[in-house]
């Protein structure tokens, strides 16, 4: 059972962090537009962001260093402060996004305005941030996002054709020419974007040392990323699946969370809906509490604050009233009554264009020999940590372009 | 012709790059909680403009770290009032960050820390807690 448990830092990491209101939405939309044809994006996302956090989570295991505090160290004052601004803003929209993606699952479940759910929302995030200990939260949000299983499952009930989807996995486009390659790349962008967000590795390294995670926890490091994120990976392609099953053939565009959830209640009726809301719940309530967190770590470690959840938070102090401050300014733009989904359709792609500057350092001090001694960087990690490099820095040059090309994907 | 860049002399001690290895580096107290990173190092009785190869090598006094930062990211000159410094004499290890000898309460550089702490962060129901 102990082992179980041990997988809940990765677990949630994944639930939070792969499927968030920004992959719950993305994912939908492209399987109800591209059916499993941007899938491969998705696949090289989720081995992208494995082979990242298994080494943040290993430079946080041997060195007690956090992402951040390696990104100023390895970066400097200047360029870690260019991170450390495009980071903050892409997290804050995030988490504005995920706050109101609780409001907004909140609202499919009780039929009240999302306004009235969204301080509810903001303050349950602070709530558990500023009294539940860390190994809690995990383990609750982890075990419950995992009812989003039920997407996997309505892949089965809808008893799909079976050979059209796998002829979608090799790209043969069913939508018959009527999107323009600009709008397939933009969206393969947001979907590599929101595979590895940045405040994954944020959080999963600083996770790690608020476990106080060492030397021997590495194996553990290890099962747990192996296990969330390819988990996350095949839950999101499971909601992409039943997109592309259910919404394809009828030409209907998801635009609201309440279209994501179609597919699973025309497959399991009522039951299979309710377990899909609470799925939505849990995953973007984990989100929540994970870009929260993940400002208060990003700004507190370029500074050298104070931080972690295992301090009481005034031995935290900064650290705290940054998250306050965060959800405040989040709850505040979600009631000017902006739209979560788009705030999200636009943060995923924005991540796109931060990537390099948070995954460079991360490989550079995996091979340093100050900060990891023999647990440096194998040749093959280090060849794959580069390809992916390569790929980040595409992803990260072309997402401007292809946005104004093809209207933001519209 | 002579070689302008003089022989550097043989130490026995450990050689460390000022940049790479001081700046930027996190700064924890005696109990291993962050107290600062780094921001700038003051280099004793050091003139402006004075040529090093002229004097006798120059040693770093303090670690600075705050407000100074500023000045690192966007150029200019912080008012000498305003340095908040960690005397080099704290410094008890140099690894893959500064450990010093000394609580992070007694430092100056921690003053608005403290501050919020006990104003702000500390008067929220819960806020000196452990988190249960």
């Amino acid at each position: 059972m102990k082992a179980v448990l041990g997988l809940a830092l990765g677990v949630l990491t994944a639930i939070g962090g792969f499927v968030d209101i920004g992959d719950l939405v993305t994912s939908s939309v492209v399987g109800s537009r591209f059916g499993l044809t941007l899938a491969w994006v998705i696949i090289i996302g989720v081995v992208g962001i494995c082979l990242f956090a298994q080494m943040s989570g290993r430079v946080a295991a041997i060195s007690g260093r956090a992402t951040f505090e390696i990104i100023r160290e390895r970066l400097g004052a200047r360029v870690g402060f260019a991170n450390l601004v495009a980071s903050f803003l892409i997290n804050l929209m995030t988490l504005t996004a995920e706050v109101g993606g609780i409001a907004l699952s909140l609202q499919l479940a009780t039929s009240l305005q999302p306004t009235l759910w969204i301080p509810v929302a903001a303050i349950a995030v602070w709530l558990v941030i500023w009294r539940v200990k860390f190994s809690i939260l995990e383990n609750v949000t982890g075990l419950l996002g995992l009812a989003l299983i039920v997407f996997a499952v309505a892949v089965f009930l809808l008893h799909p054709d079976w050979q059209s989807l796998g002829g979608q996995l090799l790209l043969q486009s069913p939508s018959q020419g009527s999107e323009t390659p600009a709008t397939y790349w933009y969206f393969a962008i947001a979907l590599f974007g929101s595979a590895m967000t940045p405040y994954e590795v944020f959080f999963f390294s600083s996770g790690a040392v608020e476990e106080h995670w060492t030397r021997k926890d590495l194996g553990q490091s290890r099962v747990n990323v192996l296990v969330g994120f390819p988990l996350g990976a095949l839950l999101s392609i499971a909601i992409s699946v039943t997109a592309a099953i259910v919404l394809l053939p009828h030409q209907i565009q998801v635009t609201s969370l309440s279209q994501v959830l179609l597919p699973v209640a025309q497959a399991g009726g009522t039951i299979a809906a309710i377990v899909a809301l609470l799925g939505f719940v849990a995953a973007t309530f984990g989100a929540a509490l994970e870009t929260t967190l993940s400002s208060g770590y990003s700004l507190a470690q370029y500074f050298g604050w104070s931080w972690g959840k295992f301090r009481r938070p005034a031995k935290a102090a900064r650290f705290h009233l940054t998250m306050i401050i965060c959800l405040v300014v989040g709850a505040g733009v979600l009631l000017t009554g902006v739209d979560p989904v788009q705030i999200t359709e636009y943060s995923v792609v924005f991540s796109a264009i931060a990537l390099p500057l948070t995954y460079l350092p991360i490989l550079i001090v995996a091979n340093d020999r100050d900060y990891m001694g023999d647990k440096v960087n194998g040749r093959v990690t280090n060849f794959f940590g580069l390809v992916f490099l390569v790929i980040i820095v595409i992803a990260s040059v072309a997402a401007i372009p292809l946005m104004i090309i093809s209207a933001a994907g519209s | 012709m002579t070689d302008p860049l003089p022989q550097a002399p043989s130490v026995d001690a450990r050689v460390v790059d000022a940049r790479l290895h001081l700046l930027d580096r996190q700064v924890l107290d005696v109990e291993g909680d962050p107290v600062a990173t780094v921001d700038d190092l003051e280099i004793a009785d050091l003139q402006y403009g004075e040529r090093l190869p002229d004097r006798p090598a120059p040693t770093i006094s303090a670690l600075i770290s705050g407000p100074i930062l500023t000045t690192r990211l966007f150029g200019g000159r912080t008012p000498p009032g305003r340095l908040q410094k960690i005397g080099w004499d704290l410094v008890a290890d140099l690894d893959i960050v500064f450990t010093l000898e000394v609580k992070s309460e007694s430092l100056e550089v921690t003053w608005f820390e403290r501050w919020l702490a006990s104003r702000v962060i500390g008067r929220i129901p819960g806020g000196d807690h452990d988190p249960e």
